[in-house]
């Protein structure tokens, strides 16, 4: 049981690390990316080649390149490596597309990257995906099973409040004004002189490495990563996490990520399983659709809203 | 060169699947504003129904128009229940956009609860094969070529030369001006949600019969390929989808000969990125105008 509960919290403070990284592109700054998933895929898959060591050809799985670096060095590779994805995807998609094309083409790219990662298997072990990824410092701590959980969450926490301070501080600065009126009015964000194209590129990179370094954690706890990990649907839990919560708002962000990651999609378990098995996961996607639907009718801020502003006179109402 | 040839003729194939679904896509996206992720959701769902009737004793042709009316049906009531409201409430673009994300999951999933998580298959009879040069149709694919051509034609028909038909190309256009101009915006929206339904669910019926399997899943893994066709003939242009889904169609089972299996979807998806770098709003964009999204 204690096993179980500190997987799961392991699951939450990762998916929360990546709620914020969507938070900060959807919530704050109105960037509906839906190829969210293949950041945190891209920090899974980085982590893994730099702890794998270099691939054998007589080894069992086949991947392009590798290392054996120690922690810290490959989540911090994987924050790089979330953020030049964001560069690249960014530049693609957001400095020429309109925004409608902007959310068909993520999407695309979503689906795009398990294709491509799955047709290819010389370049990270194709479908069957990289497994035996080593956790950090597991030879040197001679601990039980649940000691070493209670050692990585830690770890995962430090670099979960680490990440929480860089959005706290992107939120309060005047860099956060300036997501919030790309968000409100693109048209007069760009007519006071803020370059919209280049906030959005900024959301992109910050926010990508975010998720590469939550994916980065997530594998090296799970020790194993492949295509069916990162569907595209995943991104909509994410999704479904930030606006339960309340978009725009980080504790909001975070009581979303532990209500709907934690409870509603990993905690199932927890509870004794009702009917046929296996068709808990479809009525999980069922619940979680509705969960979406019943807050964007009823309370579309979220649990926890974004706090209103003020500044001076003027109070600046947050119209979500 | 003839495995070239021969693959053409898949790809017409394909592309007869895609050409109704991404008009009825993309008129649907030009009329409403909705960006409808769960359209393939609802092609799928389609698929099931068509199933149904073909187990009570219809024949399969018969089982794609009950689908298409299911599917118009279906749209439309999801319009007027879930959608419309939505907006009424203020929902802006990308919420829309994600309430038919939340409603493919439903679908989606609803449909596994319901059929099961293992694909079904229509009962199909085998005929013989009908030669042109090297390539060769089964009779139900000459069929659903032709059912193809009859959307595309009726399509243009109505667009082009009925007062309805000018009245959806006009909400499309300027919603404002179309109702400032005596026209039922709300009218017109839910025609649109009716034909892109009857176009779907028509699709998902063909699809069905050319993958000779039913999945769950279907649907939702053909959406790419639908909005790659609609982004390529340039979103909310009718003739550029039909444009789209022919060069779509054909370039995908074309590299999948040339390049295989595998790399089909990519080739087509990398051609998706070419053309957006050359030409932003697609092949088919003269008379796109930037509509006000945000």
């Amino acid at each position: 049981m204690a096993y179980y509960v500190l997987t799961l919290c392991v699951y939450v403070v990762v998916a929360t690390i990546a709620c914020w990284g969507l938070n900060l592109q959807f919530g704050e700054t109105g960037v509906l990316n839906f190829a969210y998933i293949i950041f945190v895929a891209a920090g899974a898959y980085t982590a893994s080649i730099l702890t794998l060591g270099h691939p054998t050809s007589s080894g069992y799985q086949q991947y392009f390149w590798g290392a054996h670096l120690p922690w810290p060095l490959p989540w911090l590779a994987a924050g790089v490596v979330g953020g030049l994805l964001g560069l690249v995807v960014g530049a693609l998609v957001l400095r020429r597309l309109r925004g409608d094309y902007q959310a068909m083409v993520l999407l695309v790219v979503a689906i795009m990257g398990a294709y491509m990662v799955s047709a290819a298997p010389g370049f990270l072990n194709g479908g069957i995906g990289l497994s035996d990824i080593p956790s950090p410092f597991r030879s040197m701590l001679h601990t039980s099973q649940v000691g070493y959980e209670v050692f990585y969450l830690g770890l995962s926490l430090v670099a979960a409040l680490i990440i929480f301070e860089v959005m706290r501080r992107i939120n309060a600065s005047p860099l956060g004004r300036v997501l919030r009126a790309v968000r409100e009015n693109e048209a007069a964000a760009e007519a006071v002189g803020h370059n919209v194209a280049t906030t959005k590129l900024l959301v992109m990179v910050v926010g990508g490495a975010a998720a590469a370094i939550a994916g980065a954690i997530e594998v090296q706890f799970i020790s194993a990563w492949a295509p069916a990990s990162w569907t595209y649907t995943e991104t909509f839990g994410l999704f479904a996490a930030v606006i339960v919560g309340g978009r725009g708002n980080l504790l909001g962000v975070t009581v979303g990520a532990v209500l709907v990651q934690g409870l509603f999609l990993e905690g199932t378990v927890l509870f004794p399983s009702i009917g046929n098995p296996e068709l808990i996961g479809a009525v999980q996607w069922i619940s979680l659709a509705l969960l979406i639907l019943i807050f964007l009718w009823f309370r579309p801020q979220g649990v926890i809203p974004e706090r209103r502003r003020r500044f001076g006179n003027l109070a600046r109402g947050s119209r979500a | 060169m003839d495995t070239v040839l021969t693959s053409l003729g898949f790809g017409i194939v394909t592309a007869s699947i895609l050409l109704p679904a991404a008009v009825g896509f993309t008129l649907q996206f030009s009329a409403t504003g909705v960006l409808n992720i769960a359209f393939g959701a609802q092609m799928t769902f389609a698929a099931y129904i068509a199933y149904i009737c073909t187990q009570i004793g219809f024949g399969i042709w018969w089982a794609v128009a009950l689908a298409g009316l299911f599917g118009a049906a279906s749209s439309a009531l999801l319009n007027r229940f879930v959608l419309t409201p939505f907006m009424r409430r203020g929902t802006n673009f990308f919420g829309m956009v994600v309430v038919t994300i939340a409603l493919a999951l439903l679908i989606e999933y609803l449909v596994e609860v319901i059929w099961g998580p293992l694909p079904v298959s229509y009962p199909m009879t085998s005929s013989s094969a009908w030669h042109l040069g090297p390539m060769s149709f089964t009779r139900s694919q000459l069929i659903v070529i032709g059912i193809s051509v009859v959307f595309a034609v009726a399509t243009h028909t109505l667009l082009r030369y009925t007062r309805m038909g000018k009245a959806i190309r006009a909400v499309a256009d300027n919603r404002d001006l179309a109702r400032s101009s005596g026209i039922s915006a709300q009218r017109m929206t839910d025609i649109a949600w009716l034909l892109s339904g009857l176009m779907g669910g028509a699709a998902g019926v063909m699809l069905g019969i050319s993958l000779s399997s039913v999945s769950y899943t279907m649907g939702d893994a053909f959406l790419i390929e639908i909005i790659a066709a609609a982004i390529l003939g340039g979103v909310g242009q009718v003739y550029g989808a039909m444009l789209g889904a022919l060069v779509i169609g054909v370039l995908l089972e074309e590299s999948a000969i040339v390049l295989g299996g595998a790399y089909a979807p990519i080739s087509a998806f990398a051609l998706l990125i070419l053309v957006l770098l050359i030409r932003p709003t697609g092949i088919m964009a003269g008379a796109a105008k930037t509509k006000g999204i945000a």
